[in-house]
């Protein structure tokens, strides 16, 4: 997995989707999520995929975190062919290589704000007091330094989707994934966190792609990328 | 992962507590039950033993295949002396012949048992049971059983006579006083027997330093596997050792046949209450899909995710464990030191047989085995019921689990 980390922050791209295909069967009949997508996107990038429901743009953010899988293309993230890897691989590759942002956020429910920041530390083996620190860095670069002993239960929404954030990016992934991240907040929480986002992809170079349907999150990415059926229909290219 | 085990068992606060009480009172039951057997059983063993038969016999090796009168121990008072050496044993001698008694004009067939009065009614309880005038306390004094008092005619203070076959052939001829009447609750004893001093019965029937056996009686009964063994080193060839089991056979697989009932009875309850376990883990497993699946796509992998719930499984059964035996423990402490009354355990008729002996009252005995089988038994049979419900993990896909609601 270092390796992996290694190559693909080296090199660009991080992510490489050709024709990606996704079929469900749905009592029978096959059902086309992805027909055939294909995505390049290089580091450092800020990418939101957009798209009305049903346009596959949560299928291809699952199969590129190795989520979901396809059946028929190649996808390759940070120079790895995710077909080639066992589940076991697969599951590594997200804790260490992948951040994922929810749109429900999925806090551990019993857990403190800070140790669900911990949790992933803690699967990744990290040791108690560098968990501690780290955790408490990554709130606190959320805005949430004081809230950190509170339970999910005790937050806002937005302050429950920074912890969120601050669990994807604890581990210093090498891309992260956010799925519809503002779809239960209000305009005013949307735009802060958008603005969460975008300064971890301008200051730190973090590679972040995130599936939504509101116009607010595409104003704050680098690129967009439109999504139809399961199709690509339009894209702005690799931003410089 | 200690944290969040202990934190998802308090998310449902109510149903881990009805779990764990269930486990509990599962514990408290089944260990509560087992000590009161296991106390039950020694009460049942002593009483026995105690009351005539003694918790182990020594007698030639010929004389235990087939009882005559010619088979004796020779040199019974030097052998008795070394036995008596091991600490905790108590011997004593008794010769037993069979005769004619006769009081005036009436005879009757009889057991004539030659015993030391003054140890054995120390240790035995069968003469506790003398109805009328006392144990004999001199050299011509005979104790004879009441339904033989009544067939021949005899009273406290009358002579009864003897008359038997001695060792070389010789006719064996004794005259005793009716010092007491004894009623041993057993008709065919009461109708045969008569107790007579030990030393008395040998001469009478030409025994020199002989004992058809030596009865041994221990002042804990639970180390007679080690004393039956020290006995047994210091036995010539020809001798051989019957320790309770062998002589009441009947008491110890009445024992055994009341175990099997009892663990049959103890492994339906504990079956009962494991799949109530089961029954909480499925509930609570479907509630936690979707975290299952956040696990999962955090990067846990799927034995990680059984690890942890195993884990919680582990907690809770700990906890229903300790909680049950925070109540047994106590209350066997105090049980066991007053006692239950057999009347309040098993009726008047319990209460009456048992009482044949000098036992009025049963203690629980916490044993290991009483103490820790519950436990275990829960303890692994909660960790397979969390299996059983936890294994459907293996077929979560994150992405279908994350959209559980």
């Amino acid at each position: 997995m270092t390796e992996f980390a290694e190559t693909s922050k080296a090199t660009s791209p991080v992510v490489e989707c050709r024709g990606v295909q996704r079929i469900y069967q749905q009592d029978s009949v096959p059902v086309y999520a992805l027909r055939g997508a294909d995505l390049t996107i290089h580091a450092g990038e800020f990418v939101s995929l957009a798209g009305p429901s049903g346009s596959g743009k949560s299928t291809l953010l699952n199969v590129i975190g190795g989520l979901d899988g396809f059946d028929a293309g190649s996808v390759t993230v940070g120079g790895v062919d995710l077909a080639a890897l066992t589940p076991a691989q697969l599951a590594q590759t997200r804790l260490h290589n992948v951040g994922f942002v929810f749109q429900a956020y999925n806090l551990i429910p019993v857990l403190s704000a800070r140790e669900n920041v911990e949790f992933i530390l803690q699967l990744q083996g990290v040791a108690s007091q560098q968990r501690r620190s780290r955790a408490d860095r990554a709130l606190r670069s959320m805005g949430l330094a004081e809230l950190g002993d509170r339970r999910p239960g005790e937050l806002s929404g937005g302050q429950q989707q920074r912890v969120a954030i601050a669990r994807a990016i604890v581990t210093e992934p090498v891309l992260l994934l956010a799925d519809e991240p503002t779809a239960n907040l209000d305009s005013k929480t949307t735009s802060e966190l958008l603005a969460v986002l975008r300064d971890l992809n301008q200051q730190q170079g973090m590679t972040i792609v995130t599936a939504t349907h509101d116009p607010i999150v595409m104003e704050y990415t680098s690129r967009q990328v439109t999504m139809l059926d399961g199709e690509i229909r339009q894209d702005d290219g690799v931003t410089a | 992962m200690i944290r969040l085990a202990w934190r998802n068992l308090q998310r449902n606060k109510a149903r881990t507590w009805l779990t764990a009480c269930g486990i509990g009172f599962a514990v408290l039951l089944v260990s509560f039950a087992m000590s009161l057997q296991s106390g039950s059983y020694e009460i049942m063993i002593d009483s026995a033993t105690r009351y005539f038969t003694g918790h182990g016999q020594i007698s030639t090796d010929d004389y235990i295949e087939q009882p005559r009168f010619a088979r004796t121990i020779a040199n019974a008072e030097s052998l008795q002396a070394t036995l008596e050496a091991i600490d905790g044993l108590t011997v004593f001698p008794r010769v037993q012949a069979f005769g004619v008694v006769s009081k005036d004009e009436k005879s009757l067939g009889g057991m004539i048992l030659g015993v030391d009065f003054a140890a054995e009614r120390e240790q035995l309880d069968v003469y506790n049971n003398v109805i009328a005038g006392q144990v004999p306390d001199a050299s011509d004094q005979a104790l004879i059983g009441a339904a033989m008092a009544r067939n021949i005619g005899a009273n406290l203070g009358d002579e009864i006579v003897v008359l038997g076959s001695g060792k070389q052939g010789s006719v064996a001829a004794a005259v005793f006083i009716v010092a007491g009447i004894v009623e041993t609750g057993q008709v065919e004893l009461d109708r045969s027997l008569i107790f007579a001093p030990f030393a008395s019965v040998a001469d009478a029937f030409y025994l020199a330093d002989e004992a058809h056996m030596l009865v041994l009686m221990l002042n804990d009964l639970s180390r007679l596997n080690d004393i039956a063994a020290e006995v047994e080193a210091q036995l010539p060839e020809s001798l051989g050792l019957q320790t309770w089991q062998q002589l009441m056979p009947l008491i110890e697989q009445s024992i055994e046949l009341d175990k099997a009932g009892g663990y049959l009875f103890f492994s339906l309850l504990l079956i009962l209450v494991t799949f109530a376990v089961v029954n909480t883990f499925v509930m609570g497993l479907f509630e936690r899909t979707r975290e299952f699946g956040l696990f999962m796509a955090l990067g846990m992998r799927p034995w990680q995710v059984i690890g942890q719930v195993q884990f919680e499984a582990l907690l809770l059964s700990l906890l229903g464990v300790l909680l049950g035996l925070a109540l047994a423990y106590p209350l066997l402490v105090y049980l066991t030191s007053v006692g239950i009354a057999l009347d309040q355990v098993g009726g008047e008729e319990v209460s009456r047989q048992m009482q044949m002996g000098s036992m009025s009252r049963i203690y629980p005995r916490a044993t290991w085995p009483s103490m820790t089988t519950a436990p275990l038994v829960l303890i692994i049979g909660t960790q397979l019921a969390a299996l059983v419900s936890t294994l459907r993990v293996q077929g979560i896909r994150p992405v279908t689990a994350l959209r559980a609601e």
